[in-house]
């Protein structure tokens, strides 16, 4: 299974995003400033927007999902139950998941915005797609709510994640990193090897790697053991 | 001076708190109140029971300057040049003095490039600076960033840091999901159900969530 991106054009006024590079089974973190195509890009690969040139080509791949950045834009339905049932799923597995239980019959609008991603996301990881991107998945979340999506996109044993995040604090095991800058994709490779060539790498970790500490992977738990190993 | 008495308003529970430092972090779970106190604050909010008050005067009559973390649920004009000129057009400044207010707010906030674009064709943090230049404007006296930071990357979070830090409010309320951010504020409020359960510095906040994910990153490596 896997995604291939080939030659990548697209434009849409003055900006321009372009880029290749091959999306194997695992977990796969976008990283980028503002502005600079994640949002295009998970688009693009959700088959959202045509590419201008070049080619998207998937391979094995059954089913596709792509979870917005802002969890209102995903919202149909006049209550939290039936916006469950219109992802074709019974509500009350999913909100369980989601500690909403109790707002069954509210408006989705009246959750807070905590709550709307939780709701978004549970729904999302139930639908358990081949390939699933997910832009900005812990933006609105607490840091308790971002360990319990890390660890959801750690436990899908099979398929494709795309993260696209500029997370800097709680980040998932993933099995390699990805930049876009200024339209740019560039595949950095697979982690461990990845990590030194991480320009946006979180301050712990930049931290780690400027005292010579080589991480594992790319979570605060991962900086912290390698740091314990320089030190002896 | 921020001074809350005898606060009571939907989840809130705040007693009596005082506070005089000029960048105050707010912490604390998803639901714990933190952008209803931002919103009582304001003034965008009347509370059910008990004062505030900024600057010795209702919220009401201070000028503040609100940053949200969704700004399509406060942007109001389809160009950002009007958006940003709203707030001195609403308080009828003269023409020239609100075209150069407006300048000069896109260039602190490093985004005179974007001036005559739309606003539903920005990027999610684009729309971010752009409401965080309306916000700056009008020189509030308080500044209030509701998880304003949520959806920037770095470079852009050190640039609303540094617009912030520069501004001439003489309070900044900030409510920020990032540790890292609330480690370089003067004071710390961290909520839980309504109530502010810790508060003073950064260094005294954060000694009560060491057991917790509630902690600077770069504290816990340099351990």
């Amino acid at each position: 299974m896997r995604v291939e991106v080939e030659d990548l054009r697209f434009s849409r006024g003055p900006f321009t995003l372009r880029g290749s590079g091959t999306f194997n089974a695992g977990v796969h973190l976008v990283s980028g400033p503002v502005g600079s195509g994640k949002s295009t890009l998970a688009l693009l690969l959700a088959g959202l927007l045509r590419p201008g040139g070049g080619a998207i080509r998937r391979d094995g791949v059954s089913s596709a999902l792509l979870l917005l950045q802002f969890p209102e834009h995903h919202v149909t339905s006049p209550t939290v139950a039936e916006e469950v049932r219109s992802w074709g799923l019974a509500p009350d597995d999913v909100l369980a998941r989601a500690n909403l239980s109790a707002r069954a019959n509210d408006d989705p609008f009246h959750l807070s915005r905590g709550e709307l991603k939780r709701l978004t996301l549970a729904c999302t990881f139930m639908r358990n797609p081949d390939l699933l991107m997910l832009d900005e998945p812990f933006s609105s979340l607490d840091c308790t709510a971002k360990r319990k999506v890390c660890r959801m996109i750690e436990e899908r044993d099979a398929g494709i994640t795309i993260i696209f995040s500029h997370e800097r604090a709680v980040l998932p095991r993933v099995d390699a990193l990805w930049e876009i800058e200024a339209g740019t994709l560039t595949p950095l490779g697979h982690v461990p090897d990845a990590i030194p060539r991480w320009r946006h790498a979180p301050p712990y970790l930049r931290y780690a790697l400027d005292r010579g500490a080589r991480p594992e992977n790319i979570r605060l738990t991962d900086a912290r053991e390698a740091l314990c190993r320089t030190r002896g | 001076m921020i001074r809350i008495t005898g606060l009571s308003h939907r989840i809130l529970d705040i007693p009596d708190l005082a506070l005089d430092a000029r960048h105050i972090a707010v912490i604390g779970p998803n639901g714990s109140g933190k952008t209803t106190l931002l919103s009582v604050c304001s003034g965008i909010e009347e509370p059910d029971e008990g004062t505030v008050r900024l600057l010795g005067r209702p919220p009401s009559a201070v000028k503040v300057g609100w940053v949200g973390e969704f700004p399509d649920r406060t942007l109001l004009f389809s160009r950002v040049y009007d958006e940003i000129a709203s707030t001195p057009r609403f308080r009828h400044r003269p023409c020239r003095e609100t075209d150069e207010r407006v300048r000069a707010a896109a260039e602190r906030v490093g985004i005179p490039h974007l001036l005559e674009r739309t606003v539903t064709a920005l990027s999610g943090g684009e729309k971010a600076l752009v409401a965080l230049a309306a916000a700056c404007v009008d020189d509030p006296d308080v500044l209030v960033l509701d998880e304003a930071d949520s959806h920037l990357d770095a470079g852009t979070a050190e640039r609303l840091r540094a617009v912030v830090e520069a501004s001439t409010a003489a309070h900044v309320l900030w409510c920020t999901q990032s540790m890292d951010t609330a480690a370089g504020a003067d004071y710390l409020l961290f909520m839980e159900g309504g109530a502010v359960r810790h508060h003073g510095t950064p260094e005294e906040v954060f000694a009560r969530l060491e057991e917790t994910c509630f902690y600077p990153t770069l504290w816990r490596v340099r351990q």
